[in-house]
């Protein structure tokens, strides 16, 4: 969580390697990898999944044909067999329900003319049928009305599991009233000023920013 | 005019075409055919000189001393072949032109309504002559349009339409285009298409240019379509010459009041091809949209250059040209509006873009707005560039790998385009023949095939 401006989306897009930034120091390592030394797609297939803020309209190619092309590749660098447009097709339809999206998406082009909602719960979708170790939702919520978020967090919490983990990344305590997280950090200007658990969450909604900004006498009023 | 020409060449072919089987049409066809070979050789090729052909040297078909293909050069072609042009599966509508002659043996026009009117040219002369003499090249002004001008001069056949008022036809017409081989001559096809499509009527047609062999043939068509009120009319033109032919057409559509008129260029064959494309929006409230997609690869130069003429008040035209440009291939996108005092209130947007897939690919891209009406609404935008980094990065977050990246951002780049296409059967065939085409030359089998949503 963090204000407007603090480097959430930022962060978000540098660890699945949006090619707008260029990491000068540091290192990102994940499961004894670095991650910054990895291609978009190689850390995909090493297990990273981020939800985009603005999903990307693709016209022409069929969300199947996207998916499919996706997982297969990440099935290939696991060494698992590709699956076929049959397994394949099981498998989505399968996933669809836990995002309760309508079957009739499966064809169409990637994000073209979905509803805001739509969009986000297609994000969902890619993330469930991708099964990644860390998935990143960079503000799943914005844009969504009480019922797509109800879904679009029910989806996420189903694919919670002991093996994988997800970075949800807010504004709002709203979101987390659906997804209840472990841990809630307080990113501001770049830096992770606060810790907690869920409660911490709840503070920040009542008091707003600014107190723990003072608490923590950061240099936001320079 | 060049000098380097040898229009005595064509003075001589025009003499021979005159004498052999060009004499089946009316006397006053022959007065025009006379008065457009003065103006060709007059005129002479265009060169880059001339503004309109300032980035489109034709000196390669100038050198070609083309020979007319006459009557008796219509090979026989195997039925197989000719199906193969076609989508599949349906009973088309079609008419079927072989090196500028009618083929009968491959057209089909007996499930069309009774009272339609497709026919080869020459017939149509004797029994729509009035008609003919009505609009023929009126549209299309021969004297100051070197191509035109030959295409006139050996002015013999083509295609006629005409839709009475009120019909509307079904299914999409086709009129295939073949080019064939003879011996090592190099032959040349002066098409001469004719449409009218009267009040309240509706049809659309798709006009093919396909080769048999790969060859050095020249088509140099001229099109003249005349769209009457309330009308609505769509034309599909597919250029898929082979990689050696030269392609040149003007085509020219002019709408009446309150018509509407889609027509959609795929450019994809040829060594040097040209499409001039004019619209006159000839009535108010008349609504065009101009569409095309080329793809260039290897050493390909093709050239579009549309004409949109708003002469009367409240009319839309939007018009959207992608281009493809792959190895050292070339294209030209030439689009200028001309908005007339009178055309207040017109709405015209104007836009091209091009993807470099080569760092050797170049084209030239220029908008060209003159704008006399003071309450107008026009844009225009053209743009060259690579891949949008943004939705490939979409793509490879998803696992998927830069190969194929490129080859489902290239095919929605096309999408996007052919999506404007207004008739599901002509868009579908349209986006199998662009994905098999891309498939073949960027030699990617991953493409994707093309959906719309």
């Amino acid at each position: 969580m963090g204000p407007n401006g603090s480097g959430k989306s930022t962060l978000a897009q540098v660890l699945a390697g949006h090619p707008a930034y260029e990491v000068t120091q540091g290192e990102v390592i994940f499961d004894g990898q670095n991650l910054l030394a990895l291609d978009p797609e190689k850390r995909a297939h090493a297990g990273v999944f981020l939800a985009f803020q603005y999903p990307v309209e693709i016209p022409g190619v069929s969300n199947s044909y996207f998916l499919k092309a996706g997982l297969n590749e990440i099935r290939k660098s696991k060494g698992l067999e590709e699956l076929d447009s049959m397994q394949f097709l099981k498998l989505i339809k399968e996933k669809m329900k836990v995002v309760e999206m309508d079957p009739s998406f499966i064809n169409r082009p990637v994000n073209e003319g979905f509803s805001g909602g739509e969009k986000k719960k297609n994000e969902i979708l890619q993330m469930a049928v991708l099964e990644p170790k860390l998935a990143i939702l960079d503000e799943t919520d914005s844009g969504l009305d009480i019922d797509a978020l109800k879904i679009v967090a029910g989806g996420v919490n189903k694919l919670k599991s002991p093996t994988n983990a997800s970075i949800v990344v807010t504004h709002y305590q709203r979101l987390l009233n659906y997804i209840v997280p472990d841990f809630v950090h307080v990113l501001v200007k770049g830096q992770i000023i606060k810790s907690g658990g869920k409660e911490l969450a709840l503070e920040l909604e009542a008091d707003g920013y600014d107190l723990i900004k003072e608490e923590f006498g950061t240099m936001s009023h320079a | 005019m060049s000098n380097l020409v040898n229009y005595s060449h064509y003075i001589g072919e025009f003499q021979s075409f005159e004498k052999n089987g060009a004499s089946q049409l009316p006397s006053w066809i022959h007065e025009i055919r006379k008065s457009a070979l003065n103006v060709f050789t007059e005129r002479g090729f265009p060169t880059t000189k001339e503004e309109n052909w300032k980035y489109t040297n034709v000196n390669s078909i100038a050198k070609g001393m083309f020979t007319y293909a006459s009557n008796k050069l219509v090979t026989k072609i195997d039925a197989e072949i000719i199906e193969s042009f076609f989508p599949e599966g349906k009973d088309h509508h079609r008419i079927v032109f072989v090196n500028g002659h009618l083929s009968k043996e491959h057209s089909k026009l007996q499930n069309l309504p009774k009272e339609v009117v497709v026919r080869n040219l020459i017939e149509a002369t004797k029994t729509h002559g009035g008609i003919i003499q009505q609009h023929l090249s009126r549209y299309v002004d021969y004297r100051n349009n070197s191509f035109a001008a030959m295409n006139t001069a050996f002015l013999n056949d083509g295609v006629f339409m005409y839709i009475p008022k009120n019909i509307e036809v079904k299914g999409p017409i086709y009129c295939l285009f073949i080019s064939t081989q003879f011996e090592n001559d190099q032959l040349a096809a002066h098409l001469r298409n004719l449409i009218i499509v009267e009040e309240d009527a509706k049809v659309k047609v798709s006009f093919v240019y396909r080769s048999v062999y790969d060859h050095k043939n020249l088509t140099n068509a001229v099109t003249e379509i005349v769209v009457k009120e309330r009308a609505n009319f769509e034309a599909v033109k597919i250029q898929q010459e082979s990689d050696s032919a030269f392609h040149v057409e003007n085509l020219r559509v002019h709408q009446h009041e309150s018509s509407i008129v889609n027509v959609f260029s795929l450019a994809l064959g040829s060594i040097l091809a040209r499409n001039d494309m004019s619209i006159i929006l000839d009535g108010k409230e008349a609504d065009c949209n101009l569409n095309g997609l080329y793809i260039t690869t290897d050493n390909q130069v093709i050239d579009h250059h549309t004409f949109m003429h708003h002469i009367h008040p409240n009319c839309p035209s939007h018009e959207l040209f992608k281009g493809i440009l792959h190895g050292n291939s070339r294209a030209v996108f030439n689009g200028k509006v001309y908005v007339e005092p009178e055309a207040q209130k017109t709405d015209s947007k104007q836009t091209n873009r091009n993807l470099l897939l080569s760092d050797t690919a170049t084209v030239d891209t220029k908008p060209e707005l003159e704008i006399f009406a003071d309450d107008v609404k026009c844009t225009h935008g053209a743009a060259v560039g690579g891949l949008n980094p943004t939705y490939a990065f979409y793509l490879k977050s998803r696992g998927i790998s830069e190969e194929n990246t490129r080859a489902m951002l290239t095919v929605g780049f096309a999408a996007e385009v052919t999506g404007k296409i207004v008739d599901q059967e002509l868009r579908h065939y349209v986006d199998v023949l662009v994905v098999e085409h891309l498939r073949n030359k960027l030699g990617n089998t991953g493409l994707p095939d093309i959906v719309h949503g």
